[in-house]
């Protein structure tokens, strides 16, 4: 199968039963996709893929590596360029949207989707495209406000620009 | 005390006292007193390791890769109580990739919190049986199903009730009923209490198993060079975890290496070797290659500690004018197949001022997974009794909930007669209310917030509530604990301690009490924890007491090292020390210094390039603590609620929560602590539960979909108020514990506010639409 992961492009055999989790963290060392509960229910695996002209969110958890043939997949480690960390990065830690940090990546896959699709989600888009990222420290408050502060800053540039 | 160089101290961790033999510190840096002058301790420092976690860089103990790491899987028992006739692992061995398989004969008798490792007695299901290890995840996967184990099962006990039956299945050869069961403690004389109160109220409270669920799962990587192993563990108490290694592997401790760099979560259940650990530890001696073992998700559901599910009765008597003659609280835990004494009897013994307390908590075995600390064990559970307890002493009365609580206010510790370091509660008391807004509910007037009458409608069907609850906690920390501080060449600090960042911001508050001692930059203070081999002594990350243990460690090291840095400084720059500052990484003249000096200032990294090699290192120790005295940490906790009539679904709309911990070394990161805890009380009040299926004897949900946590549509707006202070009867930095106080108070706060709204109380966790529903219904059928 051909699939890119972080803009680099990997042609790669895979067994019927391999995750894209699997091949991620086992076979590419991509470690920060978190595994956790293994069936799709705590967000901690969310990665982004972009295929058949496409992009949204999956649990890598739950998708085979097969099945993302010909596609793109965004980790957490491509979120940022370089050294320059994504906004909604900035805004993490700025908020402090982060405690152990277990959940953090799958937090910032799933928020930074959520914005690419809607740029000024209310706190209700907000509160319902996240109810699938689980946190047990309890950083969601902070997670909100980190994404309303990225949503608020990106209209100002807009409405300067 | 200070001519001895060691003397005795007492240390309490989660109710456990401790006492311990220490040495006196060399000096004792002067307190940080409520007003000192502070210019990094107190601010909203980012989290140091933040960058590490949104990049996805940061390493926990699955993503530790090392050259051929073979991975494990586990085969568990399905039933609940049986005996294994037989493994056959033939089937298992002869599937591809698979390595080797690890047996009952293979470990020894090693010890973990659910009993012995794979042993043949089986007392719950979810029990490890063996362990099967493969070149990958998968294959060790099928594998262990491939594992064919032949069990003559046996009746169980998975309940309280199943556990206390007459002819009930033992857990253990000695019965059901924990030695020491059940622990009785008196003081006063109960029995004349209640005669002279005015009133007694009875109610009997349930609580459920709630689990902790951290996100990552409990685990460890073991590699072996030569006699020596290392070992990468998800761990609250890296020290713990080599102590119990060395002894279980009959080691040497210099021959055990633990390192937890970053974990995803304990909240009390990784509190040393686990089950994995000496699994990955024993595989990777027999198969002479480093060794991954992580527990799955239904494994730490199971089989990774739990809250004990509790049963309570509870009586208070009180006279008219409310003061309380006396407490009674008769109550069951269940522990599961082994744990320690956490019950809910002694936040009944501390919180509130009574003369006549009588508290007898009976401990069970169960035929479920042991139970381990989470979070406050024992209080938790406890603070749903008596806090919804007193709020019906009030409602009883005719008089506000807090009032009543004011009027009981313990000045002294009601359990040893100690007197407390500092209490703030009365402050908390007033904080909290005012930014609630307690007295002034818009919608009804003050004889019906406290008389019992239903609170406000929404409408038709909605109603709203609400509620408080009282918080204590003993979070002093202790010794022993020991931090070096180091000045580099350029001029950068490092903290070098072996204490663990769990999530709580350890990592950056400890570099700013170092920062603060030494006016360093806290850009430049850089702290590395976490490595039994490399770094200095600290106790385990529990009961609230790193920042109290460890802070006044670094502290002391700082101030070394500020000392060793200005004597240097001041040859080079031809002054007095004593006319010397450091702030912001810059050594300084003081102002209206009498002597004149060659150099106005230098910084610390001109200071370090000018000493080439010759390093700066101070060295710091926890001293003792107070004698007789009890050092506590205090709360007033706060809830609104919207319930359905018709579902019975509750809705957290608010929650306020005033803390008293001390000083508070990083704001930002303390909310985060108490808006965590109070989370993870809403999931404990709402709903969290182990449910079991008592036929079978298994568990049902060990799932994180069937186990439901709080997610963020559940979240209320939370506000936190930090009462300001300063202990420096406790140590010298003022600062307490802060982990656990915020979840002690938000079940009973929000089951406070649910019988506000609705005028039914709910006397069982979690508070399910079905049983608030049920509730209701018998309520309505009991006025009819």
């Amino acid at each position: 199968m051909r699939i890119t992961v972080n803009g680099i492009a990997h042609e790669l055999e895979v067994a019927g039963h391999e995750t894209l989790l699997g091949l991620l963290r086992e076979r590419l060392a991509l470690t920060g996709t978190k595994l956790s509960c293994e069936r799709g229910e705590c967000g901690a695996c969310t990665v982004h893929l972009a295929q058949d002209g496409a992009r949204r969110s999956v649990y890598s958890c739950l998708t085979l590596a097969a099945a993302c043939d010909g596609g793109e997949v965004t980790t957490i480690e491509g979120l940022s360029r370089g050294d320059e960390l994504h906004p909604l990065q900035r805004a993490f830690i700025e908020r402090d949207a982060v405690q152990c940090g277990f959940c953090t990546p799958g937090q910032l896959m799933a928020a930074t989707l959520l914005l690419e699709q809607n740029a000024s989600p209310t706190e209700h888009d907000i509160r319902t495209a996240m109810a699938g990222n689980l946190c047990r420290c309890g950083t969601y408050p902070k997670i909100v406000q980190a994404i309303q502060d990225v949503a608020a800053g990106s209209k100002q540039t807009a409405s300067h620009g | 005390m200070a001519d001895k160089r060691f003397v005795v101290t007492k240390v309490e961790v989660e109710g456990r006292e401790e006492t311990k033999v220490v040495e006196v510190p060399a000096f004792e840096p002067e307190p940080w007193a409520e007003n000192a002058q502070l210019d990094v301790v107190g601010q909203c420092v980012p989290r140091m390791d933040a960058l590490e976690k949104v990049t996805g860089r940061a390493i926990y103990t699955a993503d530790v890769r090392r050259a051929g790491m073979l991975h494990t899987a586990i085969v568990r028992s399905h039933v609940a109580n049986g005996k294994v006739l037989s493994i056959d692992v033939g089937p298992a061995l002869e599937m591809p990739g698979v390595r080797d398989v690890l047996l009952r004969e293979d470990v020894g008798d090693i010890r973990y919190d659910s009993g012995l490792l794979f042993d043949a007695t089986i007392r719950f299901a979810g029990q490890p049986l063996a362990a099967v290890c493969a070149e990958t995840p998968h294959a060790a996967e099928r594998a262990a199903r491939a594992v064919i184990v032949k069990i003559d099962t046996a009746p169980h006990a998975v309940t309280i009730e199943q556990a206390m039956a007459p002819n009930a299945p033992a857990v253990r050869s000695k019965g059901n009923f924990a030695k020491g069961s059940p622990r009785v403690t008196e003081r006063g004389d109960v029995a004349s209490g209640f005669q002279a109160a005015d009133l007694v109220v009875e109610r009997e409270y349930r609580t459920p198993t709630a689990l902790h669920t951290a996100l990552e799962p409990h685990g460890a990587v073991a590699e072996w060079n030569g006699d020596s192993v290392t070992v990468w563990e998800s761990t609250q108490g890296i020290f713990n975890t080599r102590s119990d290694l060395a002894a279980a592997f009959g080691l040497k401790h210099t021959q055990v290496r633990v390192i937890k760099d970053y974990m995803g979560g304990g909240f009390g259940a990784k509190n040393g070797a686990h089950a994995s650990t000496y699994i990955a530890v024993a595989l990777a001696k027999k198969t002479r290659a480093p060794v991954r073992c992580v527990w799955d998700r239904e494994g730490e559901q199971t089989d990774a500690g739990n809250r004990s599910a509790t049963v309570q009765r509870v009586r208070i008597g009180a006279k008219k004018d409310g003061t309380l003659t006396a407490i009674q609280v008769d109550a069951e835990v269940a522990l599961g197949v082994g744990g320690w004494f956490a019950g809910p009897g002694k936040i009944a013994r501390e919180l509130y001022a009574c003369a006549n307390v009588r508290t007898a908590e009976t401990f069970l075995y169960t035929h479920t997974g042991a139970m381990a600390s989470f979070r406050a064990p024992g209080h938790v559970e406890g603070a749903f009794g008596l806090e919804c307890a007193m709020d019906a002493v009030a409602r009883e009365l005719g008089m506000d909930p807090l009032e009543l609580r004011r009027r009981n206010y313990a000045k002294n510790d009601q359990e040893k007669g100690r007197a407390y370091s500092d209490k703030k509660l009365d402050e908390c008391y007033r904080l909290g209310a005012e930014r609630f807004g307690w007295k002034t509910s818009p919608a009804r007037s003050a004889a019906e917030n406290f008389t019992g009458a239903k609170g406000p409608a929404v409408n038709s069907r909605f109603r709203r509530g609400r509620g408080m609850a009282s918080v204590s906690w003993s979070a002093g920390g202790g010794p022993p604990s020991y931090a070096t501080v180091r000045v580099n060449p350029d001029g950068t600090v490092d903290v070098l301690t072996g204490s663990q960042d769990l999530g709580t911001g350890a990592r950056t508050i400890l570099a700013q009490i170092a920062a603060e001692s030494l006016g360093a930059d806290i850009a430049d203070v850089r702290t590395t924890l976490g490595d039994t081999e490399r770094l200095p002594y600290t106790g385990n990350s529990w009961g609230s007491q790193t920042t109290a243990s460890v802070g006044p460690a670094v502290r002391m090291a700082a101030e070394d090292a500020r000392a060793k840095l200005l004597d240097a400084a001041a040859q080079m720059m031809e002054a007095s020390p004593d006319d010397l500052e450091c702030r912001g990484s810059l050594i300084r003249i003081r102002d209206g210094a009498a002597r004149k000096a060659k150099t106005r200032e230098m910084s610390f990294a001109a200071i370090g390039e000018r000493l080439g090699d010759v390093m700066i290192i101070g060295q710091g120790m926890r001293g003792p603590n107070p004698d007789d005295t009890a050092l506590f940490t205090f709360a007033a906790q706060f809830a609104e609620v919207e319930v359905d009539m018709e579902t019975g679904r509750v809705r957290v709309l608010r929650i306020v929560a005033a803390h008293d911990s001390g000083r508070i070394i990083n704001p930002r990161l303390a909310e985060s602590q108490v808006e965590g805890g109070i989370i993870q009380g809403l999931g404990y009040a709402l709903f969290e539960e182990r449910a079991l299926d008592a036929s079978l004897g298994v568990p049902l949900n060990p799932t994180m979909h069937d186990y439901k946590i709080p997610t963020l549509p559940d979240m209320p707006t939370i506000e936190t108020v930090f009462v300001p202070g300063s202990d420096v009867t406790a140590n010298h930095t003022g600062a307490k514990g802060l982990a656990e106080p915020p979840i002690i108070g938000v079940a009973p706060a929000i089951a406070n506010a649910v019988r506000d709204a609705t005028g039914v109380e709910v006397t069982e966790l979690p508070l399910s639409p079905w049983r608030v529903a049920s509730a209701l219904a018998r309520g309505s059928t009991e006025r009819a």
